[in-house]
């Protein structure tokens, strides 16, 4: 069995309750079939708070064994450097994570939040939010860069907001049965951060010949004018399914790259910035000129259904 | 005279919280319910894009994200004075009624129930049905709500995309429209959900169920077979064998913003809903329309820069000042209806909505824990019917717009409040615009005006009053606080300003 210890620090339970919505596995299946031990999670346990200190206590002093220990939640570090704006029992959630990590076989960062500190670390960041293991897009957060875990791992990024469901139970199970991750140069596992967006969304054919939407509430692609960052955002929305029904995209909703270090970004969400008539950001290693060439022979070729937007995403 | 002063921790809260007592031979004599995480959400939004409210804030909270979102939209919609499409309210609406039944549920099943199945109750004629029933991932009422609020959400990621936390309405609408493939995947879900909860939570079928009138009327039916073998059934029988229906009154004025948007009448001056809110005077005993000027809040308990008695929301200020070890306790402030104190949540809901069979329970016992736990329950049933109408009236109107994009110009400076009923009560958002970007931003949520601090009249917050006069076995293990506090639904990530656990500052006694 690989004991798990889920601890939320400035978080809003969204992965949490993300986590609720997997079907494969599932969380229940987890702990049924997984071989995972829950010791605790805030939301699911029904021990007295007691026995959540007491476990604390022996993960700490070395008498319980930790495989893996979740954090949920930004590291929140004001007020100066102390962290007592995020306190349990007097003491700063900041200390109680580092004190439990030491001593975890693995440190399992979930969400956007608990990995590069999220929209609490979006300017001006009043809660002084960091991750785990990176500051935004920055190596070193409460651990510096060459930090590892006792399995000598650095702290998986389980990126999103919230994570895909998916993600996070997929990535537990696969620890829990003890098997290698490999990880990309964010720490992300790259079973579920080798695919973009942008793959599957039900709107490429409208992307495929630049035929956009200036307006939300339409059929044709998002990427051109309302910020989308689908194109360029690694995650398995549109591959497996939210809630196994739909995606962001596919409803309409730009990508935001919740993924991403820089999430939430400081400009305007649902605008895609420009340098003349081409996107500033560009699709992961597209080049400029080439883009702009590929684009306008792209929307010359567009059938007239793609041009009057009849296809339904 | 043994008087001790304890911390109280809980978990199953969404956050976790530590609530500091004095008790005085076993007796809680005074409360303070302390929040101690600031992640200062209305300073992230001060200076961005109006629209990026859309998806700032339903990361306020993981449980009720789309409550959120449509108080953020409602708010810069009365700003721009935008007529909003039938189609988009129903939507709208649809998403809101799916997370609130996601909420009532996993309140009840998830964080409520596990109680019952303490050591404590192993003596209890119930506790086998209970441990068959509610124990945490083995009994049968916990498992299936898992697998049934999974369910429940596919609604809002028909439209949204995705929960939770998406962004899918807009000031002018939602982003997708409704058609028969999304109508009728919807309609799968709701029947499915209603089957079961006829079949396991009722014993009985719902409308019989919703037209119980009284409290007579309902302690009859509890006793037929049907009902007495449903969750309900057992819910109530046990929690009441506790007493639980004399415990935890609280304040007695409650709040309620309207749930829903009335699709056909929403637009100027933005008041109609189809269940109307108000604000019940528990002292009068009469129910009169809400007014939003008198909502004030108080931060003179609170690590926030001190100001003078209450401020409405649009004179708001969130600005901290960390000052432990002084007779400031908390990160919430003290939200007050003029200077009342007010509970919200489900039991304001119906009860300002005229709920015939709350109303006379409420006549004939006060309020209580159980009555607020019950009113949870009640209302899933009328998000049920009511979702189920919202997708009829999608049906009968499917080529109406759901967007109408708003011109450029109207996009002006200006204040607005979105109001909405999210799933824990009352929830505000106060918008002030300049130059085109977010000059002041106050949120107001459902936990805010529940777990309350005093106010700088010294008033205790709700909580703090409901657990006046409890009696704690255990303070290792007080389990008589946990039923109490759940009972509220209480969601310590929501208030914004006001998450997690903390530790008393002890007082002179």
């Amino acid at each position: 069995m690989a004991t798990l210890f889920w601890l939320q620090t400035g978080a809003c339970g969204g992965d949490s309750l993300a986590i609720l919505s997997a079907e494969s596995p599932s969380v229940e299946q987890l702990f049924s079939s997984h071989g995972v031990e829950l010791l605790w999670h805030p939301s699911l346990s029904h021990h007295a708070m007691r026995h959540h200190d007491e476990l604390i206590e022996r993960i700490v002093s070395g008498r319980q064994s930790l495989d893996i220990l979740c954090v949920e939640g930004s590291i929140v570090t004001a007020p100066r450097g102390t962290g007592l704006y995020d306190s349990y029992q007097g003491r700063a959630k900041m200390e109680i994570a580092r004190e439990l990590a030491v001593r975890a076989g693995v440190v399992v960062a979930m969400g956007t939040c608990a990995a590069f500190g999220g929209v609490h670390a979006a300017t001006p960041n009043p809660g002084d939010c960091i991750g785990l293991q990176f500051d935004r897009a920055q190596p070193g957060g409460l651990f510096a860069p060459d930090w590892r875990s006792q399995r000598g791992l650095p702290v998986i990024n389980v990126a999103g907001c919230p994570a895909h469901p998916h993600a996070m139970t997929q990535t537990l199970a696969w620890l829990a049965a003890g098997l290698p991750l490999k990880l990309d140069e964010l720490n992300r596992p790259l079973t579920h951060f080798s695919t973009v967006v942008h793959q599957g969304c039900t709107r490429n054919e409208y992307h495929e010949y630049d035929i956009e939407d200036h307006q939300p509430g339409g059929r044709a692609c998002l990427f051109f004018n309302l910020g989308c960052q689908g194109p360029l955002t690694r995650a398995v929305c549109n591959s497996d399914l939210w809630n196994g029904v739909s995606s962001k995209t596919r409803a309409g909703v730009p990508c935001f790259g919740c993924t991403s270090p820089d999430f939430p970004r400081d400009n305007d969400l649902f605008r895609t910035e420009k340098i003349g008539e081409v996107p500033l950001r560009l699709p992961l290693g597209v080049e400029r000129p080439r883009y702009m060439a590929y684009k306008n022979l792209a929307r010359a070729a567009a059938p007239q259904r793609v041009r009057d937007k009849e296809m339904e995403p | 005279m043994a008087r001790i002063e304890v911390n109280l921790e809980l978990n199953r809260v969404e956050g976790d919280l530590t609530i500091g007592v004095t008790l005085e031979d076993g007796v809680v004599v005074d409360a303070r319910t302390v929040g101690s995480l600031y992640r200062g959400f209305e300073q992230i939004l001060v200076g961005r894009t109006p629209r990026d409210a859309m998806v700032i804030t339903p990361r306020v909270c993981g449980i009720c994200g789309t409550a959120h979102l449509y108080a953020a939209v409602l708010a810069l919609e009365q700003i721009w004075r935008l007529p909003v499409p039938a189609n988009a309210t129903r939507i709208r609406n649809l998403c809101l009624m799916a997370e609130g039944i996601q909420n009532d549920l996993r309140q009840t099943f998830l964080f409520f129930t596990p109680d019952f199945c303490h050591p404590r109750y192993s003596g209890h004629p119930l506790f086998e049905r209970l441990m068959a029933a509610f124990e945490p991932f083995k009994g049968e009422l916990h498992r299936e709500t898992l697998t049934m609020t999974r369910r429940v959400l596919e609604i809002v990621a028909h439209f949204g995309g995705q929960w939770p936390h998406s962004s899918y309405m807009l000031p002018g609408g939602v982003v997708t429209p409704p058609d028969a493939r999304r109508l009728l995947a919807c309609r799968a879900v709701l029947d499915e959900l209603r089957e079961w909860y006829e079949r396991r939570i009722l014993g009985a079928p719902l409308e019989e169920w919703l037209a119980l009138a009284s409290a007579t009327e309902l302690f009859a039916w509890l006793e037929r077979p049907g009902p007495a073998a449903g969750a309900l059934g057992l819910m109530c029988a046990f929690t009441r064998s506790l007493e639980m229906h004399r415990l935890g009154a609280g304040t007695p004025h409650m709040i309620s913003f309207g749930a829903w948007c009335d699709p056909q009448r929403w637009g100027p001056p933005y008041d109609a809903h189809l269940a109307p809110g108000g604000f019940y005077d528990g002292d009068s005993g009469q129910v009169s329309p809400l007014d939003q000027g008198l909502i004030n809040e108080h931060v003179r308990y609170s690590w926030f820069k001190p100001y003078t008695g209450g401020r409405h929301p649009y004179q708001g200020e969130t600005i901290p000042d960390f000052q432990p070890g002084t007779d400031r306790y908390t990160w919430a402030k003290a939200p007050r209806y003029g200077d009342r104190v007010v509970q919200t949540g489900p039991l304001a809901e119906l009860y300002i909505a005229g709920d015939p069979l709350i109303r006379d329970l409420h006549a004939a016992e006060g309020g209580s824990a159980w009555l607020r736990q019950f009113a949870r329950v009640r209302r899933a049933a009328v998000q049920l019917v009511r979702a189920r109408d919202m997708l009829d009236e999608l049906a009968a109107h499917l080529d109406e717009p759901h967007f109408l994009a708003p011109a450029a110009e109207a996009e002006i400076d200006g204040q607005g409040c979105g109001l909405v009923m999210a799933a824990r009560g009352a929830l505000g958002h106060w918008v002030e615009l300049k130059d085109g970007v977010v000059e002041r931003y106050q949120i107001v949520t459902p936990t805010a005006w529940n777990a309350s601090p005093r106010d700088s009249a010294g008033e205790m917050g709700h909580w703090e009053r409901s657990l006046i006069g409890l009696r704690v076995e255990d303070p290792d293990d007080p389990v008589e606080v946990g039923h109490l506090i759940r009972s509220h639904d209480p969601c310590l990530v929501c208030t914004v300003h006001f998450l997690e656990s903390g530790r008393r500052l002890r007082l002179a006694p």
